[in-house]
């Protein structure tokens, strides 16, 4: 494996507001990056300093090898776009579309090839105005792609689709993985970059507040499993809470608490129940999903961002 | 591929674009021929001209064919760029290996063809249907005149796609431009009738010196009408917007971007 992207403590303001905080991180040939963050997190202006299209203040990034800010034609030609925001022609087929686009790259991919790799082969006659907004948004990838890039960058592929739509764009998105393309994509859908990234970069108010798999972020950040059941008449809580060495919080009738050994606690909280001659109504143990983690670490709440160095 | 034919390639893609846009194709090669037909309906005889008495549809002729230059390599233009940066397509093309010099030509090229095709339709109407008299000085001072006046034009629309934010206020200015400075170029109205205080400011715009030259052309038997001071107005106005363009044209949308 080796680096595609590399960014060392990268730094972008716009007037006196400091977008970025200087970041840091890679992408290694063949993976998916996911780029999490809310809107205003710095996503797109990181994924347009890497395309070229922005400069920076300082750091110091390569893709490809080579200074986006610097590099010509031959970097063009191996590098593959889908922006945010793109209104193709309405007047054009998407395959007129897709072969137009070809010819601008040195070394393009087959036009039909490209077009059924994002699902659109039935369509390849039908003009771009009377396309759906998924179907668009997928001849927007087909477009990044038709240049045969050794690295696409996926500016929020599914931001305004509906829920089939954006299950078609992530098997999409699955096929081209399976193909062994390099891919950074910006989402701020956790379960998007749960599914499809290999590694997860969360950007949080332009600093990176945590990266890893999937499994390492959730478990890493030491998020606990939740108890809940219901309250009931003369249920005392600081005794339970005593007994569990945890505190314990009552809303809308149902007890919480966190747990770290969720096997004991429920052993003694069933104990503790039977003493009591209570049934415990509606107990679950919930384990924390990556969005609830994303929502904690996106959100304002976390006090102080967790910084790790790749 | 190289450059060059991808530039005729692009430029054939556009013009099929064109094809396929019917308020576009109806708006700039439809209703300048409407408008000449109108006007022969309207006025008919002569109209005095540099002294002598001209042929009314010889005069219409000439006119119409300096308004369709403006307006589709103006107002098209203008419209047709705004548009595209505004949808998010100049910054697309932008990041690809495509030189922006390829674009730009491919709707320069655009704008030749079209403007070339509706001079040619006016210019067949008036001679099959209204006796416009055809010769070599005419032909010269067409070509020549409508190629200067794209040029003109064309480096003007890309000037004020700086100044007109949106596709929307474009769509607007390019036309309302073409027809106010018609009325003040002796296009629509002959000279002799427009008070010369309008003419007056129309003679600060490249319009009235375009038709001028067109009319000259086709009315004054045995000239080409290229004077110096129309060759001379028009090219420094190209100048003048090419300068602009080059140190003001913008690829990212202005009514969303940053």
């Amino acid at each position: 494996m080796s680096a595609v992207v590399e960014v060392e403590d990268l730094h972008k303001s716009y007037g006196r507001v400091e977008r970025l905080h200087g970041i840091s991180f890679e992408v290694q040939a063949g993976e998916i990056l996911g780029f999490l963050g809310v809107n205003g997190a710095g996503k797109t202006t990181t994924i347009e300093i890497l395309e070229g299209y922005r400069p920076r203040d300082s750091g110091r990034i390569l893709v490809l090898g080579l200074d986006p800010a610097r590099a010509g034609r031959e970097w063009r030609n191996r590098i593959g776009l889908v922006l945010q925001e793109c209104e193709l022609d309405p007047v054009y087929s998407v395959a007129e579309t897709v072969t137009m686009f070809a010819r601008y790259f040195e070394h393009p991919t087959d036009v039909a090839a490209t077009i059924a790799a994002v699902g659109l082969s039935e369509k390849a006659g039908d003009r771009v105005g009377r396309l759906s907004g998924g179907q668009k948004r997928r001849l927007d990838v087909a477009l990044g792609l038709v240049g045969n890039p050794e690295v696409l960058f996926l500016d929020e592929p599914t931001t305004g689709l509906d829920p089939v739509a954006r299950r078609e764009m992530w098997a999409m998105i699955e096929g081209l993985r399976d193909a062994g393309k390099t891919i950074f994509l910006t989402t701020h859908y956790m379960d998007e970059a749960q599914h499809l990234a290999d590694r997860i970069i969360i950007l949080r108010s332009g600093v990176i507040a945590a990266q890893g798999t999937a499994e390492e972020l959730s478990t890493r950040l030491g998020y606990q499993t939740e108890v809940t059941f219901e309250t009931f008449a003369g249920f005392e809580p600081e005794r339970l809470a005593l007994l569990l060495g945890a505190p314990l919080t009552t809303r809308d009738s149902l007890v919480r608490f966190r747990s770290d050994h969720v096997q004991d606690d429920l052993n003694r909280l069933l104990d503790w129940a039977q003493s009591e001659g209570v049934a415990l109504v509606n107990l679950q143990a919930i384990q924390p999903t990556l969005d609830d983690v994303f929502v904690q670490l996106a959100g304002e709440e976390v006090p102080e961002a967790k910084e790790s160095p790749s | 591929m190289n450059d060059v034919s991808l530039a005729f390639a692009q430029t054939r893609f556009n013009l099929r674009g064109f094809a396929r846009d019917v308020s576009a194709l109806t708006f700039t090669a439809i209703f300048p021929v409407i408008l000449f037909l109108l006007f022969n309906a309207i006025f008919k005889g002569t109209t005095p001209y540099d002294g002598r008495n001209a042929p009314v549809a010889t005069y219409y002729t000439a006119s119409i064919v300096s308004y369709v230059i403006m307006l589709v390599s103006f107002g098209s233009l203008l419209s047709r760029v705004t548009t595209a940066r505004e949808r998010g397509l100049l910054k697309r093309f932008r990041g690809t290996p495509m030189p922006s010099w390829v674009y730009l030509v491919s709707e320069i090229g655009q704008t030749v063809t079209v403007v070339a095709a509706t001079a040619a339709l006016l210019v067949a109407v008036g001679a099959l249907f209204y006796r416009v008299h055809l010769s070599g000085h005419v032909l010269v001072g067409l070509v020549v005149y409508l190629v200067l006046g794209v040029t003109c034009f064309s480096a003007l629309a890309l000037a004020t796609t700086r100044i007109c934010k949106t596709a929307d206020a474009a769509s607007a200015f390019g036309p309302l431009s073409a027809t106010i400075l018609a009325f003040l170029s002796g296009v629509f109205i002959p000279e002799s009738i427009v008070p010369k205080w309008l003419l007056d400011i129309g003679q600060v715009f490249p319009l009235e010196h375009l038709a001028r030259g067109l009319q000259s052309a086709f009315l004054v038997p045995g000239s080409n009408g290229l004077t110096a001071t129309n060759l001379i107005v028009l090219a420094v106005w190209a100048v003048a917007g090419l300068v602009v363009a080059m140190r003001t044209f913008r690829w990212e949308s202005l009514a969303t971007g940053l």
